[in-house]
C-alpha cells in the first residue's frame, strides 16, 4: 500500500487516499484531507461531524447510517453536502480517518 | 482515462490487496500465457462461453439493445465488439480457420494490450443481459464477462472497489464490512425512528436470533444509505407475526464474488449463508432487495453449494412473499399513504434473470393509488440498465462521468413518465441512481419497493 | 477438370461438411451447462420451452421486435434459402413433376414444371435481393461495419455468387440447364457410379461455388444455423419457484 507524508509524518493509505490505521488520527490529518476535496476551511460544523464519525467508528467498528449522522450531529442532509462535497460517505470519513465505504455505495 | 493505456479503466487494486484475498497477482511476461491456459480450461468447462464464442453471425442487432454503447457510442461497447475482445484470441489459438487465415476471420494474436481492453470493457458491462434478450440467438454476453472478469482476478487486475469488496466479505460476511455492534445500533435506531413515525408501533429487529424461523439477508447498503428498506421489511414481518432474524455473518444480500471472482468468493458467500441458516435452525430464508445478488442466491445454490456440509434451505425473496400475502388477501394496506406518482424501475437481474416482472407490479399495485403507478419505456424485461449494474459503482472522476453516460437512457426514460418518485428495489440501483438523477437534473425520489409495502401497511392491534 | 471438379470434389465436400459439423457439434456438448442461466420470463415446461425455440427460429422473432429493417433482410433470406434447398431436392429427384406427384389428379406434369419455374425463379430474386440489402447494411451501417471482419463480407459474396449464377440460369434461356442432365450426373454420384458432369460452364461454376460453401461452413459462423439450438437450449429453460408462505408466521397465507 502507499504511503503519503503529512506534517512530516509517513500515513499510509489505500489506492483511493483513506487511512489505512484510523488510530494514526490527528487533526492534521483531517485540515490535509479537507484540502484534497477543496473544502478551503474546516469550520465547526465540519468539526461536529468529523467528531461525532470518529467517536462512532470508536463505538461500532463502522461508518453511521447517513441519516443517523444527520440526525445524531444536527446537520441537516443538504448542508453535509455543502459541507463535503463528495458526501458524507466519501469526504467527511476520509477527512475522519474511517477506511473508504466498499459494496453498493 | 488510464494514464498508460489511454483507457477508460477504473482505479486498480494493489498486488497487497490481491495477496490478502490470497491471490497472487502474475508478472506481465507471463499474463499472456497465464489467461490463454485459462481460456483454454473455460472451453472445456462452460457451454455458454462456447456458445457465445462460436454462434454469433455479427448482425449488430446487439447494439441498440446496450445502454453502455447507447451512452458511449464506443464500437468496443457493442456487445458483439465486446465479446470479440476475447472472441480475436479464441479464434486465433483454438479454431482451424483462426490457425490457417487469422487476418481473414479476424482473429488475432492475444497481448497485454488486449487484456488492458479487457479490463477496461468487461467493466464497462454491467451484465445486464439485454443483448441475450435481444440477441436471435440468445447470445449471452454477461456469461463472457464473468469469464473475462475471472481470468483477470486470478491475474491480479481488478477494480479496487471490487477487490475491497470481496476483502470485507471474507473479514465480515458483507460487502460493507459491518460489525454487529453497528448492526445492532443501526437498528436500534430505526426501530426508534419508526416508533416515532408510526404512531408508537414498537418493532423489532432481532439479531442472531436462535431458534427462529426465518432468516432475512438484507443488503448491507441498506444499513448506510437504505434505511427505509430496512424498515419496511421490519414492518412486514411484525405485521405477519413472523419469528425471524437478521445474521450478522451474513448481513449481505449482494454478493460481489458473483461479479468478479465466482470461483471462491461467491461460493464463499453461499456457504455462509447456509452454514448461518443451519445454526440458526431456521426453515426459510427471504432475501432483501439486491438485483445481482438475488440472481446468485436463486439460480445459483443448486451448482455452487456443493460443498461439504452445505445444507441448502428453500430460500424467497421479500417481493415473492409480499405478493404472496397480497394476492391471499391477507394485507391490509392503505395506498393513499404513497399518493405520489411514481414509476419502476426494473432491475435487471430481476427482470431478465430472476422472473421478478409480475410480482413488482402486484406489489406497486397494491401499495400506490390507482392510476399512480406510471410504467417505463420499455419496461419489463425489456428494461434499460441503470449504469451500475455489476457494481460499476466506481467513483474516480473518468469513471464516474462513464457511470453518468451509460445512465443517459435510463434518464430519458424517467424523465419521459413524469413521474416523481422512481421506485428501483436493488442496491446498486439505487446507490447508481441516486446521483444519477442529481446529474440528470431528474425531480424524482428514489426509493425501494418495500419501502412503500411499510408505509401503507395498516396496523390494527 | 472432369475428375477433380465432378467426381473428387463433390465427395470431400460432403465428408468435409458432414464430419465437420458432427465434430463441431462434438465439441459443443463436451463443455457443461453449468448453472441454470434460464432468460425470465422462463418459459413453464419443457414443451413451452421448445415451442418458444420454433417460434423464434420461424419467425426470427427477436428480430422482428428489435430491429425490423434487419428482419426483413435476413428473414426472406433465410425462408427463400430454406424452401430453394428443400426446391432443389425435390425437383432434381422428380424431374421436376414434384407437385404433379403431390396432387396427380389436380396438377398436371406440364403445370408441375411451370411451377416448379415460377416457384424457383421468384425465390431466387427474393434470395439475391435479400443477400444484396444485407451486404449493403452491412457497408452502410456503422455499428455492423465496426464489428465484421473480411470472413462475413466473403460469406456474403459467396452467397451472392451461388444466387446469380442460379438467378442467370433461370432468367436466360441461352444459359438454361434442365433438369435432367444435372438428375443423372447427381444420381451417378449417389450411386457410385460416375457419371459426366453436364458441359454447362455456369451449371459447373455455381456447382464448384457451392462445394466451397459446404466445406467452409463447419469452419465459420454459418454453423449459427446448429448454434441457434445449442444456444437456446441454454437460455429458454423452464425454472421451479419454490413455494411461498412463512413457516411459523401468525399470519399464514391460507386461514
Amino acid at each position: 500500500m502507499p504511503f503519503v507524508e503529512v506534517e512530516g509524518k509517513q500515513i499510509e493509505v489505500d489506492e483511493d487516499g483513506f487511512m489505512v490505521d484510523p488510530s494514526q488520527w490527528w487533526p492534521g490529518w483531517a485540515h490535509y484531507v479537507a484540502k484534497q476535496e477543496g473544502i478551503s476551511e474546516l469550520t465547526d460544523r465540519h468539526w461536529q461531524v468529523i467528531e461525532f464519525l470518529k467517536d462512532y467508528y470508536a463505538k461500532t467498528g463502522i461508518a453511521p447510517m447517513i441519516r443517523k449522522l444527520c440526525k445524531e450531529s444536527g446537520i441537516p442532509l443538504k448542508e453535509m453536502y455543502e459541507l463535503f462535497p463528495t458526501g458524507p460517505a466519501k469526504g467527511a470519513c476520509k477527512c475522519a480517518g474511517l477506511p473508504k465505504p466498499t459494496g453498493c455505495v | 482515462m488510464s494514464e498508460a493505456t489511454g483507457l477508460r479503466q477504473p482505479k486498480k487494486a494493489s498486488a497487497d490487496l490481491f495477496r490478502k484475498l490470497g491471490v497472487e497477482p502474475v508478472p506481465d511476461n507471463e499474463k499472456v500465457q497465464e489467461a490463454i491456459r485459462h481460456l483454454d480450461d473455460f472451453r472445456f468447462r462452460v457451454r455458454s462461453f462456447v456458445m457465445a464464442m462460436e454462434s454469433c453471425v455479427k448482425c449488430g442487432a446487439c447494439a441498440e439493445a446496450c445502454h453502455t454503447y447507447l451512452g458511449t457510442r464506443d464500437p468496443n461497447n457493442i456487445p458483439a465488439g465486446r465479446v470479440d475482445l476475447i472472441r480475436k484470441a479464441y479464434k486465433r489459438y483454438f479454431t482451424v480457420q483462426g490457425q490457417l487465415f487469422p487476418g481473414l476471420v479476424g482473429a488475432q494474436d492475444l497481448d497485454l494490450e488486449t487484456i488492458e481492453k479487457w479490463y477496461s470493457y468487461f467493466y464497462q458491462c454491467s451484465e445486464c443481459r439485454r443483448c441475450a434478450h435481444v440477441c436471435p440467438f440468445g447470445i449471452d454476453t454477461a456469461e463472457v464477462t464473468f469469464i473475462a472478469r475471472q481470468i483477470l482476478y486470478w491475474l491480479g487486475i481488478a477494480p479496487q472497489l471490487h477487490a475491497a469488496t470481496a476483502e470485507a466479505i471474507l473479514r465480515t460476511g458483507n460487502h460493507m464490512g459491518l460489525t454487529k455492534a453497528g448492526i445492532e445500533d443501526t437498528l436500534e435506531f430505526l426501530a426508534e425512528e419508526i416508533e416515532e413515525d408510526y404512531d408508537g408501533l414498537k418493532v423489532e429487529f432481532p439479531v442472531d436470533k436462535p431458534n427462529s424461523d426465518i432468516l432475512y439477508v438484507p443488503s448491507s447498503a441498506d444499513f448506510m444509505l437504505n434505511p427505509n428498506t430496512l424498515k419496511g421489511a421490519a414492518m412486514f414481518f411484525k405485521y405477519v407475526g413472523a419469528n425471524w432474524t437478521i445474521s450478522s455473518e451474513i448481513t449481505e444480500a449482494g454478493n460481489f464474488g458473483y461479479l468478479s471472482d465466482q470461483s471462491r468468493i461467491q461460493r464463499e458467500m453461499v456457504t455462509r449463508l447456509f452454514r448461518e441458516a443451519t445454526k440458526l435452525g431456521v426453515k426459510k430464508i427471504v432475501w432483501g432487495e439486491c438485483g445481482h445478488g438475488w440472481r446468485a442466491a436463486k439460480m445459483y445454490p443448486p451448482t455452487v453449494s456443493d460443498l461439504p456440509g452445505v445444507k441448502r434451505i428453500p430460500i424467497t425473496h421479500i417481493h415473492d412473499e409480499v405478493e404472496a400475502y397480497i394476492k391471499a388477501g391477507r394485507l391490509e394496506l392503505d395506498p393513499k399513504r404513497n399518493d405520489r406518482k411514481v414509476t419502476l424501475h426494473d432491475p435487471c437481474n430481476y427482470a431478465r434473470a430472476c422472473g421478478h416482472s409480475d410480482n413488482m407490479r402486484v406489489i406497486m399495485n397494491a401499495v400506490v393509488p390507482k392510476g399512480a403507478f406510471v410504467e417505463m419505456k420499455p419496461s419489463r424485461e425489456a428494461n434499460f440498465c441503470c449504469g451500475g449494474g455489476s457494481g460499476i459503482l466506481f467513483d474516480d472522476p473518468d469513471m464516474y462521468q462513464f457511470r453518468i453516460l451509460a445512465s443517459n437512457k435510463k434518464a430519458e426514460q424517467v424523465r419521459e413518465t413524469g413521474a416523481d418518485t422512481l421506485c428501483a428495489p436493488c442496491s446498486i440501483c439505487k446507490a447508481q441512481l441516486y446521483p444519477m438523477v442529481k446529474e440528470h437534473k431528474l425531480p424524482v425520489e428514489v426509493v425501494g419497493l418495500i419501502d412503500l409495502v411499510g408505509h401503507a401497511l395498516v396496523f390494527r392491534d | 477438370m472432369d475428375l477433380i471438379i465432378g467426381q473428387i470434389l463433390p465427395y470431400t465436400a460432403a465428408v468435409v461438411f458432414i464430419g465437420g459439423v458432427t465434430w463441431r457439434i462434438w465439441r459443443w456438448m463436451i463443455p457443461r451447462i453449468v448453472h441454470n442461466i434460464t432468460l425470465s420470463p422462463w418459459p413453464a415446461s419443457w414443451s413451452a420451452a421448445i415451442v418458444w425455440i420454433l417460434w423464434q427460429f420461424a419467425t426470427f422473432w427477436n428480430l422482428l421486435k428489435f430491429d425490423r429493417p434487419l428482419w426483413a433482410g435476413a428473414w426472406f433470406m433465410h425462408i427463400a434459402l430454406f424452401l430453394m434447398l428443400g426446391g432443389h431436392i425435390a425437383a432434381f429427384y422428380t424431374v421436376g413433376l414434384q407437385f404433379h406427384l403431390m396432387a396427380p389428379g389436380i396438377i398436371t406434369p406440364e403445370m408441375s414444371l411451370a411451377l416448379s419455374d415460377w416457384i424457383g425463379t421468384v425465390l431466387g430474386l427474393i434470395f439475391l435481393v435479400a443477400l444484396l440489402y444485407l451486404l449493403g447494411r452491412r457497408l452502410v451501417n456503422e455499428q455492423v461495419r465496426n464489428i465484421s471482419s473480411a470472413s462475413d463480407f466473403l460469406h456474403l459474396f459467396l452467397l451472392i455468387g451461388i444466387a446469380a449464377l442460379g438467378n442467370i440460369m433461370r432468367l436466360f434461356p441461352d444459359y438454361h440447364l434442365g433438369y435432367a442432365p444435372v438428375r443423372e450426373y447427381l444420381a451417378g454420384l449417389f450411386l457410385f457410379n460416375p457419371q459426366p458432369l453436364p458441359d454447362h460452364t455456369l451449371f459447373i461454376m455455381k456447382y464448384t461455388l457451392v462445394m466451397t460453401l459446404m466445406i467452409v461452413f463447419p469452419f465459420s459462423k454459418l454453423m449459427h444455423s446448429f448454434g441457434f439450438f445449442w444456444e437456446r437450449w441454454i437460455v429458454n429453460r423452464p425454472y421451479k419457484e419454490p413455494a411461498r408462505g412463512l413457516p411459523g408466521a401468525r399470519l399464514q397465507l391460507r386461514k
